[in-house]
């Protein structure tokens, strides 16, 4: 098909590329800015060409650096992958001056669809149901009320010059729309000097939903259903799925005859994605088509069988589609999540930074289903602030969506970050939702359900039984192995001594006795415990964890679990799912003596301000003395390329002032106390 | 017969009701455990052999005799740590705030005396309100005399000290010399003279906390070598600090089972130096990397964090790593960092516990700050304890060996046993740009001539090979190796056998 293909992007994308590039025996080419000279898509390529600094304007989205990389190399054929380059015009035709195939779809494609206007255009005239509103300008309330009565409602009144929610009203009556139309023009007037008023139909509770298209240069297009992605967190995607678990066949076969009009359209010619929001009665509007490959294509690939990226490249290079949409069959479900470098306990900032610890578990059979992984680093490699600071794509798949999502949660599970915080808990947590595993999902699911941030899980009785069980295992291992020491007064007790534990865990104090037999640390011969709280009678723990594993995998009574597990100064630190604690493990005597040191009132850290990530001070606005207000911004760190502005909680006096313009701060590091 | 044990158990039971049930829950309200509490804590369980319950003091001035308690303020005695022989005192504040009279100084001496005498470590657990004033100069006496016992015992058995509640005046200097020094947050302080006086000599106002805190010590004044959230955590972590220790001068590092494989390759650690010189990278992640198991013991985390030491095993056995951090003021060598790595590695060297060395270091702090405050004889400490370390010395360079702090490091020259290099190595005597200009100061005008000068400096001196080829290096290793390479080096150095000129002690630059 192609000589030579080179990818037009980086880390995880690109590593997917290069994977079919193999399989089907196409020599590759990975093009790299400086801050990815080590990274695993250019140890994976046959060919590597340097192409700039990190930022990504010098680099992945410099279209003659790219364009000299192909000839250096002789590429014949340009993946771009998604984001970056994918989604401009230019570069296929820029490509196509020089005679190197675009493997994406024709550019008329392109252009046409990343116009918002343009694009609903075409797609009412392909038929495609796109959301009902008067197209133009509102001239008074009367008309509002009018043409509100006619949509339906409720109705979004909204400025046509509009952003940001300014300007904007949801309306259920007549009496709103009056109200509402007045107030939003006003609103628009003084925000954007600019008054003029549309009005459209307001869905609730929107499900995001698309349908995947797959066309080549001979007029053939079919779709491959739909993914549902309606679990988003400020409008990033967080778990897609496929198929929707809310629709049926006759709204999944309209879509995607809709969709398939759209492309016909527009004579797409590669993969694609046609995007709607679905209401509760599952009328479905059209959003805009995405003329690239997904993020979230994986769970297309796995419940249709096939290789999204092969069937761009066969398309590429003219060969008509070996499918018809009548051998399109779903099989199986898939859920996928995306591991971000963020801290889900402090409202998921950014935590960048080097991996230092980075476990994934095996792809293959997991759980009752199997699990596949996407991603473009390894341990040791950096999260970059330059880049999308996601990890991996952790995909769950199974014969039915239960399965799929206990495979991917039990992979969550398995999973070993250190060095940055990452958002597994918080995956995990989602997953283990009722309104979640009953698919009673939309766009708003998480500020719904997590309208305060995410503070983890409370544990559950399973949950509590496989800590406690670990943390004694864990404990006892240690301190028989203490006993091994040299130089002792006396020789060392004997294995298969029975001990006594205080496991104490987020407020719960649970006596445990355990016992080791010989050879039960790494071998799997299983140990006893009895923990008369969690449960009657004898328990038995197998498991292969020997001291400095992070992954603890056991089987309580039958029952398998994994946790990872941190050795730390405070105790041991132990995650299943969205639960995590710091686990203290000690002698019912210092149980007891522990229980007479009152709780340490937490440090008063109102008075202090410090640095809730990684950065770089930007500015000190204060100065040492000066009386300062609630909300009155005091220092500027620069983080991911973000400022963030931190701003005083209460009134109060400036004490000291710990940083200074250009310094570089850790997270959690004081920069300025109140008196 | 029977009347005589009764009274034996009347007895005990009196003594180890210390100040009474009341005064114990006060302790308890502090958020302190009482003595034995602690004692309970840090002791194998039933391994306790306490000397000394029935002593009183002998004072009669100010009406003491009528105030006498048993134990006197201090429970002392003997016991086990995984089974291995301490000795221990530790300081009752429920009796006479735990305040130091000369029987409760006889005390301590004789666990001290034991402790020499027998070859095991001994820990002392401060929780006290200095000398027993009624008592005059026999309470002074007393100090000087424990004194005079952490001098002798200095370098022949370790000496712990744990700081639990107030610890002032003559209380702190038998700590001071003891090898080290934990504090608890929050509820320990350790001052010469208290807020009180200070007030008075000097007008300032300040508080226990800001004078002494554990806050304080652990990482401004570098007093503490640590600092844990309560007594529990303090004490177990005392008892996994033992655990690395040789019980004496005499003996070899405790060995135990290691569940790590010797042949672990740690590809990351191939990434570990990022590609721009100028950024840092944290050298911990290489020690935990290297370590058995990731478990490592580190030695005064907070306080002049450019460096770092700490205890770890390799095999099973321990290993002192001391390595610079260029996380912090790019890992240079300061006043502090100097005092913090040479009183470590003199550790190690009494000890006989092999040292493990990471370099990678810019050089020493410039300016009037570090020079007026005696930089020069500070940073020879370090200098000088490496020189005279006897034990195992292994090194390795990661990057930077600038200057005299190559020298420094543990370096070939200072009888370095097995020193390697990284491929990202860089020794030389200063960086690139600085050479270039001091060598072509003629073309300093000239940008174009200076890149050029400065880029010839780099091709020649960036790189470990002109070190490697005078044999200053015995190797250049891939870093996903370290920890191999190191463990077959330090298998080869278990019957070194090197030692000093017969001296009566040297003569440190103080």
């Amino acid at each position: 098909m192609f000589n030579k293909i080179l990818i037009a992007n980086r880390g995880e994308i690109a590593v997917r590329v290069i994977k079919t590039c193999k399989r089907l025996g196409i020599p590759t080419v990975a093009v790299y800015s400086e801050a990815d000279a080590a990274s695993l898509a250019v140890e994976m390529a046959d060919e590597a060409v340097f192409i700039g600094p990190p930022a990504p304007g010098e680099s992945y989205l410099n279209m003659d650096r790219i364009l000299a990389a192909c000839e250096e190399t002789g590429a014949d054929a340009v993946h771009p992958g998604f984001g970056f380059l994918s989604e401009n015009a230019k570069f296929p035709e820029a490509l196509a001056k020089k005679n190197i195939a675009w493997i994406g779809p024709n550019v008329y494609a392109i252009q046409s669809m990343g116009d918002k206007l343009e694009s609903k255009k075409l797609a009412a005239k392909a038929g495609v149901s796109t959301v009902p509103g008067f197209k133009g300008e509102i001239e008074d309330d009367q008309q509002a009320v009018e043409v509100a009565d006619d949509i339906g409602y409720p109705v979004m009144i909204k400025a046509s010059a509009g952003g940001g929610g300014k300007g904007m009203r949801i309306a259920r009556s007549a009496s709103e729309v009056k109200d509402g139309f007045k107030a939003a023009r006003n609103e628009a007037k003084s925000s954007f000097g600019d008054d003029r008023i549309l009005i459209e139909k307001f869905v609730e509770k929107p499900r995001h939903i698309e349908i995947q298209v797959l066309g080549d240069k001979h007029g053939n297009v079919i779709h491959l259903n739909e993914r549902e992605c309606s679990i988003q967190r400020r409008n990033q995607k967080v778990i897609e799925e496929a198929p929707s678990p809310f629709l049926d066949k006759r709204t999944r076969d309209k879509m995607g005859e809709q969709a398939v009009a759209l492309a016909k359209a527009v004579d797409y010619d590669s993969a694609g994605t046609v995007e709607f929001i679905v209401d509760p009665n599952k009328n479905f509007y059209f959003l805009e088509m995405n003329t690239r490959l997904q993020v979230e294509h994986p769970v297309t690939e796995l419940t249709h069988d096939i290789d999204l990226v092969e069937q761009m490249i066969r398309v590429a290079a003219g060969k008509e589609l070996e499918l018809t949409q009548r051998d399109v069959r779903i099989k199986g479900h898939a859920v996928e999540a995306r591991l971000y470098a963020e801290d889900p306990y402090r409202g998921f900032l950014p935590s960048i930074g080097r991996l230092e610890r980075y476990v994934e578990p095996e792809q293959g059979p997991m759980g009752p289903g199997k699990l596949r992984i996407d991603s473009g680093v390894r341990e040791g490699d950096e999260i970059s602030l330059f880049y999308d600071p996601m990890i991996a794509k952790v995909i769950g798949y199974g014969d039915t969506r239960e399965k799929a999502i206990d495979a991917l949660a039990d992979s969550l599970d398995r999973l070993h970050v250190e060095g940055l915080q990452a958002n597994a808990p918080f995956l995990s947590a989602v997953l283990d939702e009722t309104d979640f595993r009953k698919g009673n999902i939309h766009t708003g699911y998480i500020d719904e359900h997590f309208p305060d941030g995410f503070a983890g899980t409370v544990a559950r009785e399973d949950q509590l039984r496989f800590m406690t069980a670990a943390a004694a295992f864990v404990h006892t291992t240690f301190v028989q192995r203490a006993t091994q020491i040299a130089g002792r007064l006396t020789p060392a007790p004997n294995a298969g001594e029975l001990h006594d534990w205080v496991v104490i865990m987020d407020g719960h104090r649970f006596a445990v006795e355990m016992r080791l037999p010989q050879g039960a640390i790494g071998e799997e011969v299983p140990a006893e415990l009895w923990c008369p709280a969690l449960s009657t009678g004898r328990m038995a723990l197998a498991t292969s964890w020997r001291p400095g594993d992070h992954l603890f995998e056991g089987e309580l009574d039958g029952e398998k679990f994994a946790l990872t597990f941190s050795d730390r100064t405070e105790g041991y630190r132990l995650r299943h799912r969205g639960f995590a604690a710091t686990v203290l493990v000690c002698t019912p005597r210092t149980a007891e003596l522990h229980a007479r040191l009152p709780e340490k009132e937490a440090a008063d850290t109102a008075k202090l301000i410090t640095s809730p990530m990684p950065g770089l001070v930007m500015s000190v606005n204060v100065e040492v003395g000066q009386e300062v207000k609630a909300g009155e911004a005091l220092v500027v760190v620069e983080a991911m390329k973000m400022e963030n502005v931190l701003r005083a909680e209460r009134d109060g006096t400036v004490k000291s002032i710990e940083a200074s313009a250009g310094d570089s701060v850790a997270a959690d590091e004081l920069l300025i106390e109140f008196e | 017969m029977k009347d005589v044990l009764e009274q034996l158990d009347a007895k005990r039971q009196a003594a180890r009701a210390g100040g009474g049930e009341k005064r114990v829950l006060a302790q308890h309200e502090k958020g302190k455990l009482s003595a034995r509490e602690r004692i309970e804590v840090l002791l194998d369980d039933g391994s306790f052999e306490e000397f000394d319950m029935f002593v009183e003091h002998q004072c009669s001035d100010f009406g003491m005799d009528e105030k006498k308690i048993p134990g006197d303020g201090v429970v002392t005695g003997s016991g086990t740590i995984n089974g291995r022989l301490v000795y221990l005192f530790a300081k009752d504040f429920t009796v006479f705030g735990g305040s130091l009279s000369l029987a409760h100084a006889k005390k301590i001496m004789k666990v001290q005396d034991a402790a020499l005498r027998n070859g095991a470590p001994i820990l002392g657990l401060f929780d006290a309100g200095g000398a027993r004033i009624q008592e005059g100069v026999d309470a002074l006496g007393g100090y000087a005399e424990i004194f005079q016992r952490n001098v002798l015992a200095s370098g022949v058995v370790p000496q712990i000290s744990v700081i639990m509640g107030p610890c002032a005046g003559g209380d702190v200097y038998s700590p001071a010399m003891t090898d080290f020094i934990f504090m608890v947050k929050d509820t320990s302080y350790m001052y010469v003279t208290g807020p009180d006086v200070v007030k008075t000599v000097t007008n300032e106002v300040v508080t226990h906390e800001e004078l002494g805190g554990a806050s304080i010590h652990a990482k401004k004044s570098g007093v503490a070598d640590g600092a844990f959230e309560n007594d529990i955590e303090a004490l177990v972590q005392m008892r996994r600090l033992v655990d690395f220790l040789p019980l004496n001068n005499r003996e070899k590092v405790p060995a135990r089972p290691s569940y790590d494989k010797p042949d672990r390759i740690e590809p990351s650690l191939d990434t570990l130096v990022p590609p721009n010189p100028n950024k840092p990278y944290d050298i911990k992640e290489l020690i935990r990397k290297t370590a058995d198991e990731g478990d490592f013991f580190e030695i005064a985390p907070d306080y002049a964090t450019n460096i770092v030491t700490g205890f770890g095993r390799l095999e099973g056995q321990t290993v002192g790593f001391v390595a610079n951090q260029p996380m912090s003021l790019a890992g240079v060598l300061d006043i502090d960092a100097s005092k913090k790595g040479a009183r470590f590695v003199r550790f190690c060297d009494a000890f006989s516990i092999p040292i493990v060395t990471f370099v990678d270091v810019p050089g020493f702090l410039p300016g009037t700050k570090q020079e007026y405050g005696g930089l020069i004889k500070h940073g020879a400490k370090l200098l000088f304890a490496y020189a005279e370390a006897t034990v195992p010395k292994l090194t390795v360079i990661t990057r930077k060996a600038y200057g005299g702090a190559y020298d420094v490091m543990a370096s070939k020259h200072l009888r370095g046993d097995i020193n390697y290099a990284w491929p990202t190595a860089e020794i030389a005597v200063m960086g690139a740009k600085g050479a270039a200009e001091i060598i072509h100061r003629a073309d300093l005008g000239d940008e174009e001539k200076m890149a050029a000068h400065t880029k010839e400096y780099e091709d020649r001196f960036a790189n470990p090979f002109v070190a490697a080829s005078r044999g200053y290096l015995d190797d250049v290793i891939q870093p996903r190796s370290t920890r191999v390479r190191l463990i077959k080096a330090l298998r080869t150095l278990k019957n070194k056998n090197l030692s000093n000129p017969w001296k009566k002690h040297d003569n440190l630059p103080l």
